[in-house]
């Protein structure tokens, strides 16, 4: 047996398996694209409205370019997913760019992931509000809104759109701030829905657009023509100030087309969530990717663009901006040919579609700046405090204390200007595109390994390949970035004071963590040996089945492993620790190296493990793997292991049948073929819980055993039955059973089992799916003081 | 100074014009790639499975 603790011989490191492809639960194409366009398509929100005030009557088209534009954005993305690369988005730029570039290209990107949040956030209360207002009008209109009331907002009912935005937004935002310091786990299904009904939104809206220009008519959108653009006072920035500012069109015609196409470049702010699902795709993870990418560029290009053609076709001049400019798809609403209740009916489904799809936008921010911060300060770039875990949810909860805050100091910056918002948030789009794509560029040199795509066209010249299609796109970004820099003054005073912090930050950190991390490094290189593989299975531990696997995240709390090496003889049963590395939905662009799985925390983690193991004198075995969900990590492994038992600690915020439950919910949505297991968990007080995952024969009452007996035998007498079984007996009971709960007599039985279940340990249902009747927590083990894991193993169904 | 700021300017505006084109370039061929990829026809030409 390889074990990975030898006593007595010091100079043996201790060896860690690092199983470093990811236990995910594979997500489709489909799911993939919903969770992208959750954050991609909530910019149809506010780009149009933010373009419009800037450039005029003919921004529609530039938002129309930049989706266009965007299909080509997008194949960077994909190309940059395609490389087999890990470590997160510091080391790959780093290794492209080099270190200072990196830390501004994370900058960058940390300022675009924090300005989504408010942005987002702020945006639903417009909406939110431009409603209960107009609600207000219409009731007020028809004399409903009683007159103590219309008497103490002196005139017609309403709500300070603004501020109600910023109340709003921070209402959001602490709420999200609250489950990801609990670690909720973002599912696609939430996605998916919201997606989905978010479509029915997009053909509503697109549909009866159609039929009211039919109807009504429609005014034209000026064509994007250096004279048609009326670049508003704040549009110009710095140029304000020089003579450019006179007659720009006319002086240079193509800037102002270039301008306004940098006005518009937040249409497309959210594709960079395409390289955060990267990881989560099922097999062919290009072709699915390539699927998802084009998906999310036509739906994103129909909804974002062709509404913000509709906004300047169908709403009038006089109310599109001074009324509609930061709700615009509610002005659409309300100006759709048909009856007004009708209209304001769609518009309150607008409302709700906003509100559902800017909300997850708030916690995609969230999310996505907690797992940058994370990965740079895994590689020494920002100070190890900031990973602490929770004391009790084991997140870390610093980095996301931290990003909220800023968040919600920008809220209240902005005092719910949805434009200076959005000015601010370009910034941070355009910059970390262009870094992005400034990387891959250079990659195509610098990278010498797997890469599965590339953009296209690349030409050969004397050997040489050229690629054309990639610096194309780099140079637009490029272009564009500087002359937002001159034009976007409040967007780049913010964004250059913000990603300067940031910068500073990052680089008085890396100094000043360069001396611990060599020291880490060292102390990782003596004492431990990384062993690096794919998958996990028993070869690679070198263990046998019926093994017991023993999970742990805190290193204050082993005392589930105590009590597990206490009662198991390792000659007879191998035990495995290990510690699953949860990164959360749409955390990670890329996979995470060795030395970011095996981070200081796990050193500490499993140098106690290994130091408790050693004061038992036994063997254990050590793992680490990274997962998005803890649950179905365990269950995978376990079954890759061919495990016996689990034994895990009490969860601090879980009961154990809870967690039970979840992992026998991990279990049913495991992939065929899967093996039971039984799960133990050991509360503080050494009392344990004992549930078996997947099916298994229940335990028996002995008088219902004395009842099969009894019918068996009054059976056996009847003539042709004298060789029936027990089982046979059973077997009939549970047909009728199953025929009766199938027909009309479910009602009765399930009324019965209420009662019935009413008088013993209730549990929820393990193994098997919520909606089936709550399983029964086996009596015969349930809170026993002393039971050991058992033996033999159980053998898989 | 005002030269220098006219260079500038045209320099960016080229920047942008040709990336604009060659960009317009990527739209087309991916565009291309991307109908074969909906209709399921398979890898495109420009994938490339080995190292390089």
């Amino acid at each position: 047996m390889a074990s990975s603790y030898q006593p007595g011989t010091p100079s043996n490191r201790v060896r860690i398996v690092v199983a470093t492809s990811v236990m995910l639960t594979f997500i489709s194409y489909w799911r993939a694209a919903a969770i992208v366009l959750n954050d991609l398509g909530s910019s149809a929100f506010y780009a149009a409205g933010i373009a419009e005030q800037a450039v005029g009557k003919s921004a529609p088209w530039f938002i129309v370019a930049v989706m266009l534009f965007s299909f080509t954005v997008r194949a960077v993305y994909v190309e940059s997913c395609s490389m087999f690369v890990r470590g997160g988005v510091y080391r790959v730029v780093k290794e492209a760019l080099g270190g200072t570039l990196a830390k501004m290209s994370v900058s960058a990107l940390m300022f675009d992931y924090i300005l989504t949040g408010p942005i987002s956030g702020v945006s639903a209360g417009q909406y939110i509000a431009g409603l209960i207002n107009d609600v207000f009008v219409t009731l007020d209109t028809h004399g409903w809104v009683p007159r103590a009331v219309h008497a103490m907002f002196h005139g017609t009912p309403h709500v300070n759109v603004n501020w109600t935005s910023v109340v709003f937004a921070a209402a959001v935002t602490i709420y999200f701030w609250w489950q990801n310091t609990k670690g909720i786990q973002e599912s696609s299904e939430k996605a998916l829905r919201v997606m989905q009904i978010t479509t029915v939104m997009v053909v509503l809206l697109l549909g009866w657009s159609a039929i009211t220009l039919l109807k009504q008519g429609y005014q034209p959108v000026p064509l994007p023509t250096g004279h048609n653009l009326q670049f508003g006072h704040e549009a110009l920035g710095f140029l304000n100030h020089t003579d450019l500012a006179h007659d720009l069109a006319r002086k240079f015609g193509l800037l102002g087309i270039l301008i306004a196409f940098g006005h518009s470049v937040l249409a497309m702010s959210g594709e960079e969530s395409l390289a955060q699902v990267n990881r989560e795709l099922a097999h062919p993870k290009l072709k699915n990717l390539k699927r998802a990418a084009v998906i999310i560029a036509i739906y994103s290009f129909v909804f974002t663009g062709l509404t913000a053609l509709l906004f300047v076709m169908i709403i009038p001049d006089s109310v599109r901006v001074p009324v509609y400019k930061d709700n615009l798809i509610a002005g659409l609403a309300m100006y759709l040919w048909g009856p007004q209740i009708l209209r304001l009916a769609f518009r309150a489904f607008v409302v709700v579609v906003g509100f559902l799809i800017l909300s997850g936008a708030v916690n995609t921010a969230i999310i996505g700046s907690n797992g940058v911060l994370n990965r740079v300060s895994e590689d020494g770039v920002l100070p190890d405090w900031f990973r602490q875990p929770h004391p009790r949810f084991g997140t870390t909860y610093r980095i996301v204390n931290l990003v909220v805050f800023l968040q919600l100091f920008t809220i209240l910056a902005s005092r719910g200007n949805v434009y200076w918002l959005g000015e601010a948030y370009a910034f941070g789009v355009i910059w970390s595109f262009t870094f992005n794509s400034l990387a891959m560029l250079v990659l195509r040199y610098k990278y010498k390994g797997e890469r599965g795509w590339k953009v296209p066209p690349n030409i050969q010249i004397a050997g040489r390949e050229i690629p054309v299609g990639l610096a194309s796109v780099f140079l637009v970004l490029l272009s564009t970035a500087i002359v937002n820099l001159f034009t976007k003054s409040l967007a780049t005073e913010a964004g250059v004071g913000f990603a300067a912090a940031f910068f500073l930050i990052f680089t008085i950190s890396e100094r000043a963590n360069r001396h611990k991390h060599a020291l880490a490094e060292q102390h990782l290189q003596e004492h431990f040996q990384l062993l690096q593989r794919d998958t996990v299975d028993r070869g690679g531990l070198g263990i046998r089945p019926g093994n017991v696997l023993v999970t742990v995240r805190d290193y204050n709390t082993l005392n589930h492993l105590k009590w597990a090496l206490e009662r198991i003889d390792t000659k007879e049963q191998d035990i495995v620790v290990m510690s699953a590395r949860v990164s959360q939905f749409g955390a990670a662009a890329y996979d995470l190296s060795t030395e970011q799985i095996f981070s200081e925390y796990e050193q500490q983690l499993f140098s106690r493990a290994v130091n408790i193991a050693e004061s038992f004198g036994k063997h254990v075995s050590l793992l680490v793997v990274p997962a998005r969900d803890v649950w179905s990590a365990i269950v995978q492994t376990a079954n890759n292991l061919e495990s016996s038992a689990v034994i895990s600690g009490l969860s601090s915020k879980m009961t154990a049948q809870e967690q039970a439950f979840e992992l026998g919910r991990a279990w049913e949505a495991a992939p065929e073929p899967k093996r039971q297991f039984v799960v133990q968990i050991v509360h503080p007080d050494q009392q344990v819980d004992t549930f078996r995952i997947g099916p298994h024969t229940p335990s028996i009452k002995s008088e219902d055993v004395h009842l099969i007996h009894r019918l068996w035998l009054n059976i056996t007498r009847e003539p042709g039955l004298d060789k029936l079984h027990h089982h046979d007996v059973v077997t009939e009971a549970l047909t009728r059973f199953a025929r009766d709960y199938a027909g009309r007599d479910r009602q009765d039985i399930l009324r019965e089992l209420r009662k019935t279940t009413g008088k013993t340990v209730a549990t929820r249902a393990i193994g098997g799916d919520g909606n089936k009747p709550p399983a029964r927590q086996d009596d015969d083990v349930a809170r026993k003081k002393d039971d050991g894991p058992p033996s033999p193993p159980v053998v898989g169904p | 100074m005002g030269i220098l700021v006219t260079i500038g300017i045209r320099l960016l505006e080229g920047m942008f014009a040709i990336g604009a084109i060659g960009s317009f370039i990527v739209l087309v061929l991916t565009g291309i790639e991307d109908f074969e990829t909906l209709i399921g026809s398979g890898d495109s030409t420009h994938t490339e499975e080995s190292a390089i």
